[in-house]
């Protein structure tokens, strides 16, 4: 940071209008990342003066996070520096929408609640459940590959996004992939976008492929009362004919929070939820061989009545659980599918170990499980804690991130992990991308 | 192809190659087939220039003097050998074939002419000959080959089975040509993680079948899936007809081994999701041999269904068929598979198949679905439904699967069925938004009477993934200019409607020069740099995907077609 901050200022307002330039302590103080509070906010309203605030940014040596609704700027290492926040929430147009096409573009900011809401009323969805749920902006949800438990049934947005227009360091506008939903013209640059947590580029608009939402959906509990029991389930279930959407192993801790109180009782121990969707008789069909499995295993079986609730709680642990628990920490152990439930195992050892309260949730079909320390003040044994669990995912195969924690958490362990042998080509993806260093610098894998 | 302003004769033997029914790219009787056709249809001069050139280069290579005199005469008849580096490699290829002899052993080195003759073309084309064809049978040899390379500054291409649609594994430069047939092991079956690793050389439908048996199958599933290796599917980001349920390859792969210019080897992905950092992964499926050189893959194994059922709607209008492609989603199915056929391609594929296919209508709509049988029960019947809405009429089930396999093996075999009622054919891949199909059907209908041309209809419609067949015959000269700007003005239609130029055949060698009409200078620029990173020197498949510049003429690539898709 070189400029003052009232010729920053004065510059960015040039840009952007002064009505989209906020320099204020109070409301720029909204927008800290870890704990860095930026000089100033910046609004842009077109695609084209993000390019402008990023080359003017790269010319001064700045630092800019961009961002959607914030909603997962938890994640990532603290900022090296931080002295822009680039807000995207005014690019919220649809650009392209042709219902029978099954796609759509639409702008970066807008919100995911807002865009199910316009594809819902043609029967379509965009079939996610991420992080920040319908606060989550659509730039924000493909930045960080945002996937919930409905990845078992449909893939992550990766598999989703057709085409992206992305605000280049350069203050250029470039494009890749397109509108239709094949199309392997030039290199896919919309998977490296996707999931680079806004280090190379800045996503401002999106085409994303469409899908019919399912007539019904359907949530079913299977009681599994042990890990083994549950892992049997997981196996014969993945090995059934049965299409679940979700696929979720929730330990005692998890299912009584969750609180899904008819049910809950005094049942203790891990269960099994799956989520299943198709016509009434298709839904029929899945209850039926369910309950096959679930007996074969000795597994009661209830059909969850308004679990949407308790799904959108699962897809949004951290926001839900700091009602709760001011400093929770959540992981996600990222593993081969038949290691989910020794993971879970090993994270309960360790966390008696060290008294610290956990709650699972385990998208076992995907061999995603999320680990929850339910603290209401950072205890200083969570930091060993974080990197017992990482190496238990990586004697496992898998490796280990963390979602959300408190600040003084990210002071102790790497929010990443290590990279592998492609860090140095990551190294310079991200100086070709950005040689001055201007987007989120250091919050990436291997200081990126 | 830019050889075919610079060089007509050998236009003509790309043309012949053209017509290959089995573009499997191995040594044998096709060969023999396009050598002998290359031979009698080509006037003599042209084809003595042609062959008496591949001849000179052999002798140059070995240092005879004669060589030089018929070399000058030899530029002037197939300018593109100018560009080549080939004769940095003659000056060196003794020393060289030592080396790569030194590292795989003699047995996996070919270097003379006859031999080298079977790895100039792929399913696209025949370009130029590799300067020398290496078969490694691991990495670490790879490594090695990618190292001398580098120190002698040769290009370096890698190759499956040859069965490319768009000159993705000719090597335009020469240099040495990777060919992968000796990496076909399957290194690994997890079922209950559903991956597996493989080495590139693996067939497509090899490991379908390797795990077959225990209920699984590698979803994508090209129609050359019988010969054509995962290597390639992985480079080009391959597709097929079940792609509209499943993704296309890219959606199927996690991790790869990669083998960089400098030989240097990264692993990107991982065998379980979200691996945190960048998804070069997904930057390296689809980039078509330009950016590093895989050596093994992790693949997801998909479940097979419960149950399938394949319908085959009949119609008398070819709006109709279009019409109901849209109104099929509208109803919020998503089918396995949805595949159209105009009634020219239908005679000539029942007269090659006898699938049982109608003779006399205008179009069919192949349908499958897959599911839970009560799923696939409702939406077979939901289809039927709608396409009899659409004027369908008559609507086949595939009572067995037997009957299914005739009407697949119809589909896939198509374009081989059309090199038998014409001498050559040019295909393209182009997209469209799938509601804009019965305008594009009118279109092409339009463009066909314009040029006074035949095109046959073969698409991958619930995509909008086109595959128009433009007949002709080469010998033709007047004819084939037609085709070429016909060809021109079918895919600048796609463009116009917010497609794409390519949907699964990959850009290659046939369309780098037509990726401006998709991408601003500033997309291109973006690509290139992406280039640069990974291939600085461009010796990896030179002259593929990103436009050169170089070419002439309207069609890069020219008009040549070729194997199934």
């Amino acid at each position: 940071m070189t400029l003052a901050v009232d010729s920053l200022r004065a510059d960015l307002a040039a840009l952007v209008g002064p009505s989209h330039v906020l320099v204020d302590p109070a409301a720029c103080a909204a927008f800290s990342v870890d704990g860095k509070i930026p000089d100033c906010v910046v609004a842009p309203s077109t695609a084209e003066q993000v390019a402008a605030v990023l080359r003017y940014s790269s010319e001064h040596h700045l630092a800019l996070i961009p961002r959607g609704k914030g909603t997962k700027l938890s994640m990532g290492n603290p900022p090296r520096r931080y002295d822009v926040a680039l807000s995207l929430g005014e690019l919220k147009r649809v650009i392209h929408y042709e219902p029978a096409d099954l796609t759509i573009s639409v702008e970066a900011g807008m919100t995911f609640g807002k865009f199910q809401n316009l594809v819902g009323q043609s029967g379509l969805w965009l079939p996610l459940d991420p992080r920040g749920g319908a606060e989550a902006s659509i730039g924000g949800i493909i930045a960080a590959n945002a996937a919930g438990p409905l990845r078992q049934g449909f893939g992550g947005p990766r598999d989703m996004v057709l085409g992206l227009k992305i605000a280049t360091t350069d203050g250029k506008i470039a494009k890749t992939g397109g509108r239709v939903v094949k199309n392997v013209a030039g290199y896919d640059l919309g998977k490296l976008l996707t999931g680079s947590f806004g280090t190379l580029g800045v996503i401002v608009e999106a085409s994303l492929k469409l899908f019919p939402k399912p007539p019904e959906r359907a949530t079913f509990a299977m009681r599994a009362g042990t890990l083994g029991i549950a892992r049997d389930l997981r196996r014969s279930i993945l090995r059934s004919p049965l299409d679940a959407l979700r696929l979720v192993l929730l330990d005692s801790p998890a299912t009584a929070l969750l609180d899904v109180s008819a049910q809950a009782q005094e049942h203790t121990g891990p269960e099994l939820w799956i989520e299943l969707g198709g016509s009434h008789r298709v839904i029929e069909r899945c209850a039926f061989e369910l309950r096959r499995l679930a007996s074969a295993v000795g597994a009661p079986l209830v059909r969850v009545e308004g679990a949407e609730k308790a799904w959108e709680h699962v897809s949004n642990l951290a926001h839900w659980l700091q009602q709760k628990y001011r400093d929770v920490t959540v992981v996600k152990a990222a593993l081969p599918v038949v290691a989910s439930e020794e993971f879970l195992s090993r994270a309960q050892q360790e966390a008696d170990a060290e008294r610290i309260a956990l709650a699972s949730f385990a998208q076992v079909g995907v061999g995603i499980v999320h680990v929850c320390t339910l603290q209401e003040t950072l205890n200083a044994s969570v930091a060993g804690l974080v990197a017992r669990l990482r190496q238990a995912a990586t004697d496992l195969g898998g490796t280990l991130v963390i979602e959300h924690c408190p600040v003084d958490l990210k002071g102790h362990v790497d929010v990443w992990g290590a990279g592998g042998d492609d860090l140095d080509a990551m190294r310079k993806m991200k100086l070709s991308w950005d040689p001055n260093e201007v987007l989120s610098p250091g919050r990436f894998v291997g200081g990126i | 192809m830019g050889m075919a302003c610079a060089s007509p004769d050998r236009s003509r033997g790309c043309a012949v190659s053209a017509q290959r029914t089995n573009p499997r790219g191995l040594p044998g009787a096709k060969e023999r087939v396009h050598h002998d056709a290359m031979r009698s249809r080509t006037p003599k001069f042209a084809a003595l220039t042609t062959i008496r050139g591949r001849d000179i280069l052999r002798v140059r290579a070995f240092g005879v003097e004669l060589a030089s005199v018929w070399h000058s005469g030899l530029v002037c008849h197939t300018g593109f050998f100018v560009h080549s580096r080939f004769s940095r490699f003659a000056m060196k290829s003794k020393g060289l074939f030592r080396e790569l002899a030194r590292i795989i052993g003699e047995d996996g080195v070919l270097w003379r002419q006859e031999d080298l003759m079977l790895y100039e073309y792929d399913a696209l084309s025949s370009v130029r000959q590799p300067d020398v064809v290496v078969f490694p049978r691991k990495t670490e040899h790879v490594v090695q080959i990618a190292k001398l390379a580098l120190r002698h500054d040769l290009p370096l291409v890698a190759r499956g089975a040859g069965t490319g649609l768009s000159g993705g594994s000719v090597a335009t430069e020469g240099g040495i040509l990777l060919v992968f047939s000796r990496m076909k092991r399957i290194l690994e079956i997890d079922l209950e993680n559903q991956r597996a690793r493989v080495q590139p050389g693996v067939v497509n439908l090899d490991l379908s079948l390797a795990v077959a048996d225990a209920g699984y199958y590698f979803a994508p599933d090209p129609s050359s899936q019988k010969a054509c290796t995962i290597g390639g599917n992985v480079a080009e980001n391959s597709g097929g007809p079940h792609t509209l349920a499943y993704g296309v390859t890219t959606n199927h792969v996690l991790a790869l081994e990669v083998v960089l210019p400098d030989g240097e080897v990264i692993h990107t992905g991982a065998s379980h999701w979200d691996r945190p950092g960048y998804d070069l992964t997904g930057v390296f499926v689809g980039s078509e041999g330009t950016l590093g050189i895989i050596t093994e893959a992790t693949v997801r194994l998909s479940r097979k269904p419960e149950a399938v059922k394949t319908l085959l709607a009949i119609y008398d209008q070819v709006v109709g068929a279009t019409r109901t492609v849209a109104a099929i989603t509208a109803r919020g199915i998503t089918p396995a598979a949805l595949e159209m056929m105009d009634g020219f391609c239908l005679r000539a594929v029942e007269e090659a198949t006898h699938a049982g296919y109608p003779m006399d209508c205008a179009a069919v709509l192949l349908i499958e679905v897959e599911g839970l049988k009560e799923a696939v029960e409702e939406h077979a019947d939901e289809i039927e439904a709608v396409c009899r809405e659409n004027q369908a009429r008559e609507v086949r089930r595939a009572k067995s699967a037997e009957e299914r396999d005739l009407l697949w093996k119809g589909r896939k075999t198509a374009f081989g069925a059309l090199g038998r009622i014409s001498p050559n054919y040019y295909v393209q891949d182009g997209v469209i938004p799938r509601t804009r199909l019965p305008e594009m059907l009118e279109f092409i209908g339009s463009i066909e009477k314009k040029f006074d041309l035949h095109i046959g209809n073969i698409f991958h419609a619930g995509d909008g993934n086109l595959h128009p067949l433009i007949m002709y015959d080469e010998r033709n000269r007047e004819q084939t200019a037609r085709v070429g700007k016909a060809a021109r003005e079918i895919i600048m239609r796609c463009v116009e409607m917010g497609g794409s130029i390519t949907g699964e055949h990959g850009v290659g060698l046939e369309k780098s020069d037509l990726m401006p009409l998709i991408f601003s200078a500033v997309d291109l620029e973006l690509m290139g740099r992406i280039k640069n990173l990974f291939n600085p020197q461009g010796r990896l498949n030179p002259g593929k995907l990103l436009p050169t510049g170089k070419m002439c003429g309207e069609l890069r690539g020219g008009l040549a077609g070729g194997g199934p898709v």
